[in-house]
């Protein structure tokens, strides 16, 4: 077995970038082909490649760290830049999103009535159901945090009812934003205020989703007893995602529920 | 405590032969053994036979879907 004289990880060689690169220009065609010739086994194939390759990605990254032990400090320094780095992109992908609403909403023009809302478009109750998805992230990052002192005062039990009641909760705002989306009176379609308000908070339940899946997995590697009470970045890197996402619907929530109504 | 729990896991050894119970057992020991085996293996095929399976399928996969590409791309 050879040995390195310094702390980083110098990894095996892996299949998953270049097969990871194929499953995106198959998606992202697969996108364009749907879009434009109604036609989705290109996108079908594409969605399953990457989720192929995401598993395999991460099950070795895990491979690696909990069962290889090659995840040293230095190298957890890294990774926590990676998460950081990652975490800011998304959030300029976001504020992109807002810069297109305000753009609208703060000089609406004469075709939508010289007004915000439009004419015609009846805006959501914001003191309804998005005040109580407001409630359920907030609570949900109380219960992150809550899981991420347990861990690392080695509470187990406790630990993993709090990752599941965050998880139940990120379920919960995900089920009630659907069902919102069913009763709303406007569709994507119905001007600038559609476009905006269903492509911002699309965005963000997308990222919900993720973040509600990346939640999942560190319960199930929590219950498999692959963290210890001084490491577990992984979780850490989940929670870090999770605040994130409840940050932007605290904007998403002031910016478009409350003053654009 | 954790004479409780110990004797808890002796009971249900004895009494259901799943894996299905509580407490789950650390596992984390045998994994550790089984990826540090020095087998020359990369570590996405490390895990056994199941490793090569998905590894062969998702090759497959793209490369058909590379042919789908160009077939869609190039009528």
């Amino acid at each position: 077995m050879a040995h390195q004289a310094h702390s980083y990880h110098m990894v095996d060689p892996s299949p998953w970038p270049i097969f990871g690169a194929a499953a995106a220009l198959l998606t992202t065609s697969g996108l364009i082909m749907w879009f434009h010739y109604n036609t989705s086994t290109l996108l079908m194939a594409g969605l399953l490649s990457m989720l192929l390759v995401m598993l395999q990605w991460w099950r070795d990254v895990i491979r690696e760290s909990t069962f290889q032990g090659h995840h040293t400090p230095t190298v957890q320094k890294g990774l926590r830049y990676g998460m950081i780095l990652f975490i800011t992109s998304e959030v300029f992908f976001f504020l992109g999103f807002f810069w297109a609403f305000f753009h609208s909403s703060l000089a609406p023009t004469p075709e939508l009535g010289g007004q915000w809302p439009p004419t015609g478009i009846n805006p959501l109750n914001p003191l309804d159901v998005p005040l109580l998805n407001t409630a359920i992230l907030l609570a949900s990052g109380v219960t992150v945090t809550w899981a991420h002192h347990s861990i690392t005062e080695g509470n187990r039990k406790q630990a993993i009812h709090a990752l599941t009641l965050t998880i139940a909760l990120g379920l919960y705002f995900t089920a009630l934003q659907a069902m919102e989306y069913h009763e709303t009176s406007f569709s994507i379609a119905d001007s600038i205020y559609g476009s905006t308000f269903f492509v911002a908070t699309g965005f963000h339940g997308l990222h919900v989703i993720i973040g509600s899946s990346f939640l999942t997995v560190c319960l199930l590697r929590l219950i498999k007893f692959h963290f210890t009470s001084n490491h577990h970045f992984g979780f850490e890197a989940a929670a870090w995602y999770w605040h994130f996402v409840d940050i932007v619907w605290l904007f998403l929530y002031m910016s478009m529920y409350w003053w654009g109504s | 405590m954790w004479r409780n729990l110990l004797s808890i896991r002796q009971v249900s050894r004895r009494t259901i032969s799943t894996a299905s119970r509580r407490p789950l057992e650390n596992r984390v020991p045998e994994k550790q053994k089984l990826f540090q085996e020095d087998n020359g293996l990369p570590v996405y095929l490390k895990g056994g036979i199941m490793d090569g399976l998905l590894y062969r399928f998702t090759m497959g996969l793209t490369v058909f879907e590379d042919f789908l590409f160009s077939y869609h791309n190039n009528e």
